[in-house]
């Protein structure tokens, strides 16, 4: 990977603009890679894959592996295209490289953003090596086929392995048209494929970003204010120095940082710092002054339209009873089980930094930031500079759940690593952890409806009220419902707010489906009848039956009750029926819940139940 | 491998930071969620509960031990029903599988999820894990039959 066009700057503006990572389809490296000192160089003819000489096929994966099985579905898009024999494909993180763009994992947008690109990827390689092999052979390429990392002439029984082409195909142009494969000709898409990286993750070598160890690496752990916003005042940093192990101890903008030989030096330190703080403006938030913000702000007149339909506010106002309720939902810690940390190593040459992140490519522009902060007079040269050296490295992620989009572990390594001088892994222990999130928000939901004579909702009105609150998830509705209203009010949060799972769907969801319930039973009918006569999306309404018979919706009693929900997000449709029995102490249990999705093409099923 | 620490210092950041023995996660480090279970004496026990000093005499067996007898049931097992997601709480539960197994060879799903709700798994494997346990018992107990 180290065999970069040498022009990067120029790369650089040219990814930029396009910022999409298709753009890689027509680089080559093949230059690059023959000018290398390799006697057999290795066939890569895009930022994507790597075919060396001894027929392992590299896939390289630009998206952070957290648990999703990313790292397995792409790989099986280009291996797919490629025909390539799946016991020799191997898999590697991408280098953060403006080749594939804005590195990045969010939005449950893995498969579906990559579905193009590596399939057009496998595919131009497989192009090549026909190519080659038609060449290799000496005859026509139609009567070529690749098939498991060999190229196969059919009429003179003769085949070659891809190890033996890539020589000869890395030397060929890559070709400007490609066919990929028709979907029923398909080998590994659509089976279930056992994850390439669970080996490592079952004998306890998987390296995850906290497990990264370099020479002479030492420890450091943070305090951060236990108040947002708030300042360090004053510190015993000279009593913590006289600790054993401790290497430094001193004050950032973000709290105070204790640096040990190991973790545990390190955190018995934190523990032994006295702290007086200066708290600042939010020293006084508290959450029940927040949702009392979030009620009062319910009722102005600022809302964004969100969706409408009909007439609904008239409608509204010639009914004196509509049916209203409201929904409180808290905030959420996202609890990746591997706490926040980083690794950085400052060298003359480069800048390493190991973050276990969503976001390779945020995290050098918060790399980059931190750095910049801490030198003399930065001059755009100076800056540039910088940035050619760091190099952001991703190893597995213990859990993300969006919390690794947000950087702030990575600056902060970085600010210390420039102080200390030797390589260094910043730790966050658990309760630094869970108290400086960036929180999924608050919200509430206030819904008002109004059925007509057979008990069938006529007006939807939902009023989405929160802190950097987002609409997705409401912006539709899936049922036909004469007049409806979506609004929002978005506020600024004095508490810091990120993604969560899903992002803003499932706040949403939850308000939509639990109103539909109520206004069914409110107006006397069963909640799964009313969703399958008013659903206006099908797949929504198959998937809603399919889970309804597999749950036997029509065999309930006081004993076992059920409930069902349906929600569409990211291209997927899901619909759940939960079922609640009661014990012998007349108390409800959970019972089984069952779940169908209809997620449009499997890559790998497995992974999906 | 011969050390000088800090008696005092957790097993954990024995094993993690001066052993370089990684299997074994820190994640709560107050005992609750069972990521760094070990072996001390065949008896599974949070490293970030016990001291390098307790352990003195004992012996001390982690995921990467027990990963070395080749292919044992329990990997075997977690390997087909594809258990982990992302996986690093697994070798916690592996771990606790296979102290759960060692004195139970035909364990209930009453008693899997008692012996495992020690490891907490923030993906939601359970049900993975249960049926794993389940397979790797039947692979335990025809071994023994056949042994």
């Amino acid at each position: 990977m180290n065999c970069f066009d040498p022009d990067r700057r120029q790369f650089l503006k040219m990814s930029a603009a396009s910022a999409g990572s298709a753009l890689v389809l027509g680089i080559s490296w093949t230059e690059s890679i023959e000018s290398s000192e390799k006697a057999s160089p290795p066939f890569s003819p895009n930022a994507w894959l790597r075919i060396d000489t001894d027929d392992i096929v590299t896939i390289f994966i630009a998206e952070s592996e957290m648990g999703q099985g990313t790292y397995t579905a792409l790989a099986m898009m280009v291996a797919e295209e490629l025909e390539a024999d799946w016991q020799k494909v191997r898999v590697e993180h991408a280098s953060l490289d403006p080749a594939y763009g804005f590195q990045g994992t969010g939005g449950s947008r893995s498969v579906r953003r990559n579905w193009k690109t590596l399939r057009n990827a496998g595919a131009i390689a497989r192009q090549m090596l026909l190519n080659a092999g038609a060449d290799y052979f000496n005859v026509a390429i139609d009567g070529c086929q690749a098939d498991r990392s060999r190229i196969v002439h059919a009429a003179s029984s003769q085949s070659v392995s891809y190890a033996d082409l890539v020589t000869r195909a890395a030397k060929l142009p890559i070709p400007s048209s490609i066919a990929l494969k028709k979907p029923d000709t398909y080998k590994l898409i659509g089976s279930s494929i056992p994850r390439l990286d669970l080996a490592e993750k079952l004998d306890g070598s998987a390296r995850y970003g906290i497990d990264t160890k370099l020479p002479g690496m030492c420890y450091a752990t943070i305090v951060q204010s236990p108040v947002f916003g708030g300042r360090v005042k004053q510190v015993n940093t000279s009593d913590i120095k006289k600790r054993p192990g401790i290497i430094d101890c001193f004050t950032l903008d973000e709290g105070v940082v204790v640096v040990a030989k190991d973790t545990w030096q390190a955190f018995q330190a934190r523990k032994a710092l006295k702290i007086e703080w200066s708290e600042g403006e939010s020293a006084k938030l508290n959450s029940e002054d927040i949702i009392q913000t979030l009620t009062q702000h319910a009722s102005l007149e600022t809302k964004s339209l969100i969706l409408e339909k009909g007439e609904p506010l008239s409608q509204l106002e010639d009914h004196s009873n509509p049916i209203e309720t409201q929904y409180d939902l808290p905030f959420q810690a996202h609890m990746t089980p591997e706490p926040m940390n980083c690794t950085v190593q400052i060298q003359q040459q480069r800048i390493r930094i190991w973050a276990p992140t969503q976001s390779p490519t945020n995290a050098k522009a918060s790399a980059l930031a931190a750095l910049k902060s801490l030198i003399a007079e930065p001059t755009q040269d100076k800056i540039e500079a910088l940035e050619q050296r760091i190099e952001v490295i991703t190893p597995l992620l213990g859990g993300g759940f969006g919390r690794r989009n947000i950087q702030d572990y990575v600056s902060q390594a970085v600010k210390i690593a420039h102080r200390i001088d030797q390589p260094l892994q910043l730790v966050w222990p658990r309760s630094e952890d869970l108290q400086h999130d960036y929180y999924h928000p608050i919200t509430q939901h206030h819904l008002r409806g109004v059925l007509d004579k057979q008990g069938i909702p006529q007006v939807w009105h939902h009023q989405i009220t929160g802190l950097q609150v987002d609409e997705y998830g409401a912006q539709t509705l899936p049922y036909s419902i004469p007049h409806i209203l979506v609004e929002m009010q978005r506020l600024n949060s004095p508490v810091p707010i990120g993604p969560w799972r899903s992002v803003s769907h499932h706040y949403n969801a939850f308000a939509i489906e639990h109103f539909f319930d109520e206004l069914a039973v409110a107006g006397g009918h069963d909640p799964l009848q009313l969703r399958l006569q008013l659903l206006s999306e099908p797949r929504l309404k198959t998937i809603l039956q399919i889970a309804a018979e597999a749950a036997s919706w029509n065999q309930q009693s006081e004993q076992r009750v059920l409930g069902c929900a349906v929600h569409s997000s990211f291209g997927s449709h899901v619909a759940e029926v939960v079922e609640l029995i009661k014990d012998d102490n007349q108390a409800f249990r959970l019972g089984k819940v069952t779940c169908v999705i209809d997620c449009g093409i499997t890559i790998n099923p497995d992974t999906i139940k | 491998a011969q050390l000088e620490i800090d008696s005092d210092t957790p097993l954990l950041w024995v094993l993690r930071d001066h052993l370089d023995l990684t299997g074994s996660k820190y994640s709560c480090g107050i005992g609750l969620c069972g990521s760094c279970m070990v072996l001390v004496d065949d008896q599974p026990m949070q490293a970030c509960q016990i001291t390098a000093h307790e352990v003195v005499g004992k012996k001390v067996v982690t995921i990467e031990g027990l990963a070395k007898e080749n292919n044992h049931p329990i990997l075997k097992a977690w390997y087909e029903i594809q258990v982990p997601q992302c996986g690093y709480c697994q070798s916690g539960q592996i771990i606790m599988a296979y102290a759960l197994l060692k004195n139970n060879s035909k364990p209930t799903d009453d008693e899997i999820d008692k012996a495992m709700s020690r490891v907490l798994c923030r993906c939601g494997t359970y049900p993975r894990i249960r049926q794993a346990i389940h397979q790797a018992a039947g692979m335990m107990r025809e071994k023994e039959v056949s042994s």
